[in-house]
């Protein structure tokens, strides 16, 4: 089934053919896109997971610890941030590792106490402990996850 | 919270691919007909789909966008490869691809926890140097290339990967912080400066500085993000200032630069059409008479000319494929880099590979495309996964293992059996 | 669990929903991918836009294109890249070879190469199928083959354009290469056929003149400059000792200028130069600003559709100096094309000092069938007053009526001829000019006739230019 002699007759067949093929083509990647913006809630997911499902309630609020380190102070870059002046600029850093949540004294003036001890050295977190940043009173807490 | 949002399934997707591949062969099969080599490309090429889609449908379900797409990538380059001027099954590239995508399952599983990639840092400065001492003393004349008879290897592809994982930090690494007269300086940060300086010369001594922007890239990017991290946030004077010293480095690099990179910097092609410009003008030259929707697989002529499968490799598709093609092709590649977007990393380090992986890719992909379209001055980089070469090929795959890291990160240490509950 | 937000109100902080989305640092490797996206796609639209934009430039400057018709202000075929050229009748082309050109790559000074994208039967969508393009020119092919064929055995060259419009008229090199008949017989080929010399600087004789008085009148005041009277006894000799011949052995007596400028007066114009009522930095700046390069001054060449044409030149030292007064006469170093004569008379005949810039391209049309026009009428800078400029037409129409009343009876012209004494690499000879205007509202076009080793015997440029108003009569 050569198709060439075709083709050199009437060469708008083959240029329809290809962009038939081209734009077949082209709708699987934009699928492929769609299925890549659905893909957060795989991630989502899988983070819930790795993570435990642990959350920082604080005065009312509930952080989200949705990255393996998180950054506590009066920094702006910090991802849980205080402005008023106890609390440091880098003042302590919560971090996933080894499946396990633990907080780090990264430099605090104030110190950082979990359950009302100051820590000298990274501390794992479970459920229900309280961290002072401060003058503020963190919980950790595990969120539920909806159906 | 969007309950509606589940992820299409991954054999759904896997199947697209394998359409998609199977619609490109029936045009390949209008071009040439039926024959033996067309049928043995597509079992090949589709049965390849079938296994890589099974096997991860049993080993790994997440991050399946870059897998998707990787599946989808190989093979469309491999089709374009095999039909630049005449049929012949690209077995070597597609051999390559499979390679690729093997490397990039195996660099995910060396880099999915961020710690440990992390920590393996000394070990990323040892192959580093290894690398770079390799290009300096055993490359034959300045190429770059080591031949073993069989096959030949550039480690300069490999320098990219290694570079990525030593320009990404993590937090812990940028508050590790050391005085010397009063002077604080991080470590971590002097490293990857002083490996930006050698590339730099090793660069400069084999004058081909082709690959230098991607480098510079990757670090600049490796920067912004460490400067983010405990510095400000950037603020809009910092950004400039950053514009500005990029700029003067720039026009001082431009006035600076040796009399080759100079002739490259000026030449006119059109001038010069048979000399220096004459692989840009047959590149152009063919494009244009591609128009839209090329015409068709096989019929380029653009094969004739030198680096047409790698430098050029832009315009090839494009005289056979046509314009579009060869733009959708281009985006289908941006995908990967793209899929941080979605699914955003979870660590310092994997944001640093995320970032440093779409600068390799974009700054390798600007250099061909606008150097080989005499937009920007011409250089020999490959486009990722559609050029050909067996080392450009291997390194890509690390590079969109990294991605795949940054999408579906494990940090729970599973050999040790810590998996936390 | 996808909230945007990395804080969340919520109500009972004891049973919260779970929520793992990424704080805001994780986000930054998000945006600055995003950044790069941006740029990388916002650059890909621009190459896309330029490559199909500028892809009839690529195939035409590759040779990959085939060409369309470039046509005479009628619609006659000036040369047609779409068929053998052979196809038609003999002697087609054999007129304007040298001004438009062909493919072949044989010239590169012609409407055909200079503007070979606009010529290419190309667009990105259609490729070399699209159609035909086309370029419509002003030129007349009648009247440019009549003008041609008035020259007879003679060489040389001869353009007019309609000094209110800027409509190219005339066009001719002789010799000139015939493209249908190709490049076979290049080495035979008379020398000067594969150049249209119309473009090309030669010696002006008394034609300089006209650029001289020009500048005397600006200087010094059309009145006072008429007045003046100087006497010529068939041989002058000037300050350094060196004789100014008059080509009247007899000599033209005491002359006012109108006379003088009609009697084409060697040793009056070298005795206005020496005396000093026009000082020579005056001329230089006048020339200098009708665009000489004066004494190695670098002057901008003019263009006319891609063609270029060489400025013209000259060399002017001290006004007692022989040669700077023999330049000044249009001999010597002193070099203008028939182009710029040609063009100094439409500022002379509008009046204003400053022309009508010719053009040679009407309109292009595309493979489409889109048809743009591009030739409209743009002034030139002043080159010089308006008042040096009608004084000098009236000295010009004097002229022709008191001594070229049998050339142009019918038509109200004015004109200034020329012998130029060429050296050609030790051959002389004497060329044959004329440069003039008719101000008729039937034929208003501004002229200049060459015609090369002219013996008295031989056609008149004033017979010449008389078939050229005949022919362009009318067409405006």
């Amino acid at each position: 089934m050569d198709l060439t002699p075709l083709f050199a007759k009437y060469p708008f067949l083959r240029e329809a053919a290809t962009a038939f093929v081209v734009i077949f083509v082209d709708i699987v990647a934009l699928v492929i896109l769609l299925a890549a913006a659905r893909e957060r809630h795989r991630g989502d997911r899988g983070w819930a997971k790795e993570g435990h499902g642990f959350m920082l309630a604080c005065e009312g609020e509930v952080y989200p610890l949705g990255a393996a380190e998180i950054l506590i102070g009066r920094h702006p870059s910090a991802d849980i941030r205080f402005s008023d002046s106890e609390v440091s600029r880098f003042h302590a850093l919560l971090s996933l590792s080894g499946g396990k949540w633990q907080i780090e004294d990264i430099g605090a003036q104030n110190g950082v106490a979990v359950n009302g001890h100051r820590i000298s050295k990274p501390c794992t977190l479970r459920h229900h402990d309280a961290i002072m940043i401060g003058k503020h009173r963190m919980v950790v807490i595990r969120g539920t996850e909806r159906a | 919270m969007t309950k509606t949002a589940k992820p299409l399934s991954h054999p759904f997707l896997l199947l697209l691919v394998l359409l998609a591949h199977t619609a490109m062969m029936v045009l390949v099969v209008l071009s040439f007909g039926l024959n033996e080599e067309v049928i043995k490309m597509a079992c090949v090429i589709l049965t390849f789909d079938f296994i890589g889609s099974i096997i991860l449908q049993f080993v790994q379900r997440e991050a399946c966008t870059v897998d998707t797409v990787l599946l989808l990538v190989i093979g469309m380059s491999t089709i374009y490869q095999s039909c630049f001027g005449g049929l012949e099954f690209a077995v070597k590239h597609f051999a390559f691809g499979i390679a690729a995508f093997i490397m990039c399952q195996l660099s995910y599983v060396v880099t999915r926890n961020p710690y440990r990639a992390e920590r393996l840092k000394p070990l990323w400065y040892g192959i580093f140097f290894i690398l770079i001492f390799v290009i300096r003393f055993l490359t034959g004349s300045r190429g770059m290339w080591i031949d073993l008879g069989f096959i030949t290897i550039q480690p300069s592809e490999f320098v990219k990967p290694i570079f990525v994982l030593i320009c990404a930090s993590s937090i812990h690494t940028q508050l590790n912080k050391h005085e010397i007269a009063g002077i604080h300086f991080v470590p971590d940060n002097l490293m990857v400066i002083f490996c930006t300086a050698v590339i730099a010369a090793l660069q400069w001594w084999c004058r081909d500085l082709g690959s230098l922007p991607t480098f510079v890239a990757v670090a600049g990017f490796g920067f912004l993000l460490r400067f983010c991290y405990l510095r400000e946030k950037m603020s809009v004077r910092l950004i400039v200032f950053l514009g500005l010293c990029a700029v003067a480095a720039g026009v001082f690099a431009w006035k600076l630069a040796p009399a080759y990179v100079q002739e490259r910097l000026h030449s006119n092609i059109w001038a010069d059409m048979s000399g220096t410009g004459y692989q840009q003008v047959k590149a152009l030259t063919a494009i244009a008479e591609g128009g839209w929707f090329g015409k068709g697989a096989g019929n380029g002529t653009l094969i004739h000319v030198a680096a047409s499968r790698t430098d050029i490799v832009f315009s090839t598709i494009c005289e056979e494929w046509g314009l579009f093609t060869g733009m959708m092709t281009v985006i289908l590649i941006l995908f990967l880099p793209a899929a941080v977007l979605t699914v955003p990393p979870r660590s310092y380090y994997h944001s640093g590979l995320a970032v440093g992986v779409a600068a390799v890719f974009m700054v390798q992909m600007t250099l061909n495309i606008f150097g080989s379209c005499n937009l920007i001055p011409f250089t020999g980089v490959t486009i990722p996964f559609i050029s050909q070469g067996g080392s450009s090929m291997l390194a890509s795959g690390i590079l969109a293992g990294f991605l795949k890291a940054a999408q579906a990160p494990v940090l729970t240490d599973r050999r040790s059996g810590k998996e936390g509950k | 669990m996808a909230a945007q937000n990395s804080k969340e109100k919520l109500p009972r902080p004891n049973a919260p929903e779970l929520d793992v989305s990424a704080p805001c640092s994780m986000r930054r490797a998000g945006k600055w991918t995003a950044l790069l996206l941006v740029a990388f796609i916002a650059a890909l639209i621009y190459l896309a836009y330029t490559l199909i934009t500028e892809s009839p430039y690529y195939m035409a400057k590759s040779g990959a294109a085939t060409y369309g018709i470039v046509y005479d202000r009628t619609g006659d075929v000036l040369f047609d890249g779409s068929q053998p050229l052979t196809n038609y009748p003999a002697g087609q082309f054999a007129d304007v070879g040298n001004l438009i050109g062909d493919t072949s790559g044989q010239m590169s000074n012609t409407i055909v190469a200079r503007n070979l994208t606009d010529l290419a039967n190309y667009t990105f969508t259609y490729g070399n199928s699209a159609g035909t393009a086309s370029l419509e020119t002003t030129l007349s092919h009648s009247a440019n083959r009549a003008v041609y064929n008035a020259f007879g055995e003679k060489n040389g060259a001869a353009v007019a354009y309609n000094w209110k419009t800027g409509e190219m008229l005339v066009c001719v090199s002789k010799p000139c290469v015939d493209i249908a008949q190709g490049y076979a017989n290049l080495e035979t080929m008379l020398p000067g056929s594969l150049l249209c010399k119309a473009f090309f600087p030669t010696v002006p004789g008394s034609t300089q003149k006209v650029s001289t008085l020009l500048a005397a009148y600006q200087y010094a005041g059309v009145d006072r400059v008429n007045a003046l009277e100087f006497s010529c006894s068939g041989k002058w000799i000037n300050a350094e000792g060196a004789a100014i011949n008059c080509h009247q052995a007899s000599g033209h007596g005491t002359q006012l200028l109108p006379e003088a400028f009609a009697n084409s007066c060697n040793p009056y114009f070298a005795q206005l130069v020496q005396s000093g009522i026009v000082p020579l930095s005056s001329i230089i700046e006048s020339y200098t600003r009708m665009g000489y390069s004066v004494n190695g001054n670098k002057a901008e060449p003019l263009t006319m559709d891609g063609i270029t044409i060489q400025p013209a030149s000259t060399a002017l030292s001290d006004a007692n100096n022989f040669e700077t007064q023999w330049g000044a006469l249009g001999q010597g170093k002193t070099l203008v094309s028939p182009f710029q004569l040609m063009l100094w008379q439409g500022a002379i005949a509008n009046g204003t000092g400053s022309a009508v810039m010719p053009y040679l391209l009407k309109s292009k049309t595309s493979p489409l069938k889109e048809v743009t026009p591009i030739g409209k009428a743009v002034m030139t800078e002043q080159f010089f007053t308006a008042e040096a400029a009608k004084a000098v037409q009236d000295v010009m129409t004097q002229n022709s009526t008191n001594h070229y009343y049998v050339s142009f009876d019918v038509y109200h012209c004015g004109v200034k001829s020329g012998t130029a004494q060429v050296n050609d690499n030790g051959r002389e000879y004497e060329n044959s000019l004329l440069a003039g205007f008719c101000l008729d509202d039937q034929a208003p076009v501004a002229f200049c006739i060459l015609i090369e080793e002219r013996q008295s015997w031989d056609i008149s440029t004033a017979q010449i230019a008389r078939t050229l108003l005949d022919n362009v009569s009318g067409l405006s």
